[in-house]
């Protein structure tokens, strides 16, 4: 497995859309700073100290929550299509690769840019904050970043099974996966009104709660009084997603092989 | 132990109603060269994917070395080298890269595996070049450089001339031959041109419509589609005997009691029908026969040739 997770990653050499990934990392951070720099902004927060946990949730909770369901839908495509669209596929499984093998490394691969990138955005947070802001609590938001990256691949998977299922152009699968993200945040702003198990179905939502939950429980500034009853804890929301990655798992390999009969 | 590399049992692939591949009977032989030949959709590439697993058998079954594939594939797949329809690889990386995706894979142990391969193919090792810049022969030779890579016992090569030039054609016809003679290898090879397998096979067997309609040496082949006369008379073992006393003639075959071939066309024909009758044989049919060996492709295929 570790030598098909190694090939997935060569198979990506000199694709464009890879450093643009990194590069992607900063989008957020650099704008946000400068928000965070307002007078408005600066009324809010206190200190400098807490300036900087605001800038890193509001980097988490929108920047990568809309952003990172994007790349993930992206690569997926590539690394699904990438044996259809070149005919490599019977090349695996002469070796014999099976399907489900290679699903797995490539849901693999997935998850590890799920990670990289909230860790980048993580260091492009440190780095835009560090011009103005106290940088602190760097280990906690280290495990956020990666727990955030793990969640929020999870809730992706459920639009990457639509992905393979469509498996349609690069263009549809980026459509798709803008829609869900634009999806997400707009579920995410009507948070009060709707019912605790509708908030808990929908992947992306549900992580943005948790992570509100966890960071609260860390001492962030966030008021989440009104939201208190729909937090998931990190147990429930790990059973869930885990719940909805399996499922979609079962079902992106049993479109791939029919595909590939 | 099994007598042939492959066996397939009566394999037959359908789709809807239309079958691809029909009750499919091959017999590949140990160390030999064995052409597939058939026109383009006559169920040559259908027949290679089943015995590699890539598409399942409607019914019958596919034996390598004896044992079943379908309940063997981790053990088989990895002794068999293959080639399949258009080359495919990845366009983004070069040549090595290609393969040291696939040697990573396939665990190969020998570092210079790589390099060894392209030499064979004439391809550069660790050119800059990438795929998606590369010729179609230069694809095909890749792609053939895939097959050989791990040091198969078997390959399994689907048209793999097609895209080359004409000195590419004959290096790789070349290097086939070689990998047989002076390997050892069992090659298993499918083409649409008569002269081609002529050429590299040792057995053929002849596909039509998804149908096994010959499946022979090319010795014996040729036997068959080369100049003769033929006779039908009342004893073939009786004629053998005027011909081996009375003419010193030993160069014929016995097909069956009734009729032979002989393959010395110097002899008159008068003067052994004459014979024949003077010991008391009745003759019923005697005559030349011309056909070439693609005049016969075209009567066991029902007229319509081969390329």
């Amino acid at each position: 497995m570790l030598d098909l997770i190694k090939c997935e990653f060569m198979k990506l050499k000199r694709k464009k859309f890879i450093p643009f990934v990194f590069l992607s990392a900063f989008l957020f951070p650099i704008p946000i700073t400068f928000l965070m720099a307002t007078p408005r902004m600066l009324e809010r927060y206190p200190n400098k100290t807490v300036l900087f946990d605001g800038l890193f949730n509001m980097v988490m909770g929108y920047g990568v929550i809309f952003l990172l369901p994007c790349i993930i839908g992206v690569i997926a495509a590539m690394l699904f299509f990438m044996e259809r669209d070149n005919d490599t596929f019977k090349n695996l499984r002469t070796i014999p690769i099976t399907s489900t093998q290679l699903i797995m490394a490539k849901i693999i691969v997935l998850f590890a840019f799920g990670i990289i990138f909230c860790l980048a955005s993580m260091f492009a947070t440190v780095i835009c904050g560090s011009f103005s802001m106290e940088i602190h609590g760097i280990a906690y938001k280290l495990l956020v970043a990666i727990e955030l990256g793990i969640f929020i691949t999870a809730g992706t998977l459920p639009i990457i099974v639509l992905v393979v299922f469509f498996s349609k152009t690069y263009i549809f699968s980026i459509l798709l996966c803008v829609f869900y993200s634009v999806a997400s945040l707009t579920v995410e702003t009507l948070f009060g009104t709707l019912p605790k198990w509708l908030c808990w179905l929908l992947p992306i939502p549900m992580t943005t709660l948790w992570g509100a939950g966890d960071m609260v429980k860390h001492g962030f500034p966030l008021n989440v009084t009104a939201l208190e009853k729909i937090i998931p804890s990190t147990f429930q929301t790990v059973l869930i997603l885990g719940l909805m990655a399996v499922i979609s798992i079962y079902l992106i390999d049993f479109l791939y092989k029919k595909r590939g009969e | 132990m099994s007598k042939y590399v492959i066996e397939t049992k009566n394999l037959t692939k359908q789709y809807g109603t239309q079958k691809s591949v029909a009750d499919l009977n091959i017999h590949v032989q140990q160390g030999r060269i064995y052409g597939l030949l058939g026109r383009n959709g006559a169920g040559k590439t259908t027949t290679m994917k089943m015995l590699l697993g890539l598409t399942q058998p409607t019914s019958g079954e596919v034996a390598i070395w004896g044992k079943p594939l379908r309940t063997n594939e981790k053990k088989l797949l990895p002794r068999i080298g293959s080639l399949i329809e258009s080359p495919g690889f990845y366009p983004n990386l070069t040549a090595t890269e290609n393969l040291r995706i696939f040697a990573t894979l396939r665990g190969v142990p020998n570092r210079n595996a790589i390099k060894n391969a392209l030499d064979l193919v004439g391809l550069p090792y660790k050119d800059k070049k990438l795929f998606s810049q590369y010729s179609l022969g230069m694809k095909q030779r890749l792609a053939i450089a895939l097959a050989i890579m791990h040091d198969p016992e078997l390959l399994i090569l689907d048209e793999p001339i097609n895209g080359l030039d004409p000195i590419g054609i004959a290096e790789v016809r070349s290097f086939i031959r070689d990998l047989c003679t002076e390997r050892g290898k069992t090659i298993l090879i499918s083409s649409h041109i008569l002269s081609e397998i002529a050429l590299l096979a040792d057995d053929i067997g002849i596909i039509d419509h998804g149908a096994l309609l010959e499946e022979e040496s090319l010795a014996e082949l040729e036997a068959k589609s080369s100049r003769h006369i033929r006779f039908t008379v009342s004893s073939t073992t009786q004629a053998a005997r005027i011909l081996e006393r009375g003419f010193h003639e030993t160069q014929f075959t016995i097909q069956d009691d009734y009729k032979m071939r002989l393959h010395n066309l110097d002899i008159s024909v008068g003067e052994i029908v004459t014979a024949f009758v003077e010991n008391g044989l009745t003759v019923s049919e005697a005559y030349i026969c011309e056909e070439s060996l693609e005049d016969y492709f075209k009567r066991v295929t029902g007229g319509e040739g081969i390329a």
